[in-house]
């Protein structure tokens, strides 16, 4: 079936752009190559020190700062001072219909690398002070949280933060991109 | 309604992706969000013309039922009957504009086919997907009810699941969806049943249902008398009551009497029983053998009609 060699060349694509996170010396989640600059992407729930350590997917470990950080939109921008490396493709989460295929690249409870496949459960949930959430029929578990969520073409459609009610939420693309052009943010 | 997207030209993942968003969107032009409780609705299909079925566990009161459209439209519904022993309710609603959804046939589900369960917990559609994980035949819930096909789910049950449409991938309505028959186990009521049912809800607000009168429970045989009387099940069901006045009642039932064999069939539960109480026996004659005294006897019962349960006001 093409579709099966399809989805295992995009898992390997999304391994190769998915990072390890470690704070503290201790495994704390995932993370997104969002630029060729060396910009590494995760949850602020993740990078919860201002020197954490990440892994790529060839194993190469690299020191990284925090850049920014919104508690707000659980979003951290590192950055590993390394350009040149395979990044993401950002896609609009605006697109996305309940029902089409959505995979999730991570560390689920310490195995590194691990794809989940799922759909679009419906529209996008909305919490308070406007935040909104992707949500996703897909099974993630502690370790994917700063990873990347991605459409059946690859593109990057929102960055895994938590389960809800047996549900992926993912913050949006949209969102990522305004946080790192410092729109939006509230204070605390 | 928009059009479902153009299909994309690179096929292959991205097009299995289209298609299951299609097939959503399909669906969803026949689910509908059921008002009935006190927290987030549940889900319930467009099954013919006016008519609307949900899960019967998932409406919490008779009365003040709404249903909001697709078009985002709510209008009021009436309950048209619950049958409590396959989970489905009928509802009536005056809404021209939804159509009843497609269907595709159950009977060629086998395991492993890829399935979406589509709902609708508020104004929006929701969907989640697996794969069918157990088939099987005919088979009775806890209450008794006869459903024509065990179809079970490996997929994640969502508020808003019961209710909703399993869908194959072409959007067409294999079943109701409901996680209220098994603890935590997502199960689909195929469509033929719930043409049965609905068929029994529509004409008599209620599943006809053989009544006798009588409440037993499985009780072990000493071994002289089965011996004595060559049974080969050492169990049978000891009536501990009978209704005054009820079909048992009026064919000389007694406390205490050991039921061993409804229709020359022997019984071990009062599932068995009840197996012989469909809507077709009301006013038929049941034979049951009967210990009274460690004497058999033959007792012949006019089966009654269940009488209907109490309306509920929550």
């Amino acid at each position: 079936m093409s579709w099966e060699r399809e989805l295992q060349e995009l898992a390997a694509r999304l391994r190769a752009i998915t990072v390890e996170v470690a704070t503290g010396g201790t495994s704390a989640g995932s993370g997104v190559i969002w630029d060729g600059n060396g910009l590494v992407l995760t949850n602020a729930h993740v990078a919860t020190r201002p020197d954490p350590i990440v892994r790529l997917a060839d194993g190469r470990t690299l020191p990284a700062r925090v850049v920014l950080r919104d508690p707000q939109r659980d979003l951290a921008a590192l950055d590993v001072g390394v350009r040149g490396l395979p990044a993401a493709t950002i896609g609009d989460e605006r697109a996305l219909r309940p029902g089409e295929l959505v995979l999730a690249m991570g560390n689920p409870l310490g195995v590194p690398g691990a794809l989940a496949v799922g759909i679009v459960h419906g529209g996008p949930a909305r919490g308070w002070r406007g935040t909104r959430w992707i949500r996703a029929d897909i099974r993630l578990a502690p370790g994917n949280s700063g990873g990347p969520l991605a459409d059946a073409q690859g593109n990057i459609v929102g960055l895994n933060a938590m389960v809800v009610g047996g549900l992926g939420y993912a913050v949006p693309s949209g969102v990522v991109t305004r946080f790192l052009r410092g729109e939006g943010s509230r204070a605390a | 309604m928009t059009a479902a997207a153009p299909r994309s030209p690179a096929g292959g993942l991205a097009g299995l992706s289209n298609d299951l968003a299609d097939a959503v969107e399909q669906a969803a032009r026949s689910v509908v969000a059921v008002h009935a409780r006190r927290r987030i609705p549940s889900s319930g299909v467009a099954w013919r013309p006016g008519v609307i079925v949900a899960a019967s566990h998932a409406l919490a009161r008779d009365e003040d039922i709404t249903v909001t459209l697709p078009d985002g439209h709510t209008v009021t519904a009436t309950l048209a009957g619950r049958d409590e022993t396959t989970d489905l309710a009928v509802l009536r609603v005056d809404a021209p504009s939804l159509p009843p959804a497609e269907r595709a046939d159950p009977t060629a589900l086998r395991v492993g086919h890829f399935v979406l369960a589509v709902g609708r917990p508020g104004p929006n559609v929701t969907a989640s997907m697996g794969v069918v994980s157990a088939v099987g035949g005919e088979w009775r819930t806890w209450q008794g009810g006869r459903i024509d096909r065990f179809v079970r789910l490996d997929l994640n049950i969502y508020d808003g699941f019961s209710g909703g449409a399993l869908i194959e991938a072409g959007g067409r309505v294999l079943g109701i969806n409901t996680s209220g028959l098994a603890r935590a186990t997502a199960l689909t009521i195929p469509a033929t049943t719930v043409d049965r049912v609905a068929d029994q809800l529509l004409s008599h607000g209620r599943v006809q249902r053989g009544y006798l009168g009588l409440a037993s429970q499985p009780v072990r045989l000493p071994e002289a008398l089965r011996a004595a009387l060559q049974l080969e099940s050492g169990i049978g069901l000891v009536v501990v009551n009978v209704e005054p006045d009820g079909p048992a009642d009026r064919a000389g039932v007694l406390l205490g009497d050991v039921i061993i064999a409804v229709d020359g069939t022997p019984v071990r539960d009062p599932a068995d029983v009840l197996a012989a109480l469909g809507p077709d026996r009301v006013g038929k004659p049941l034979t049951a053998r009967v210990l009274r005294g460690g004497q058999p006897v033959a007792v012949t019962i006019t089966v009654g009609r269940r009488p209907q349960a109490q309306p509920r006001r929550r």
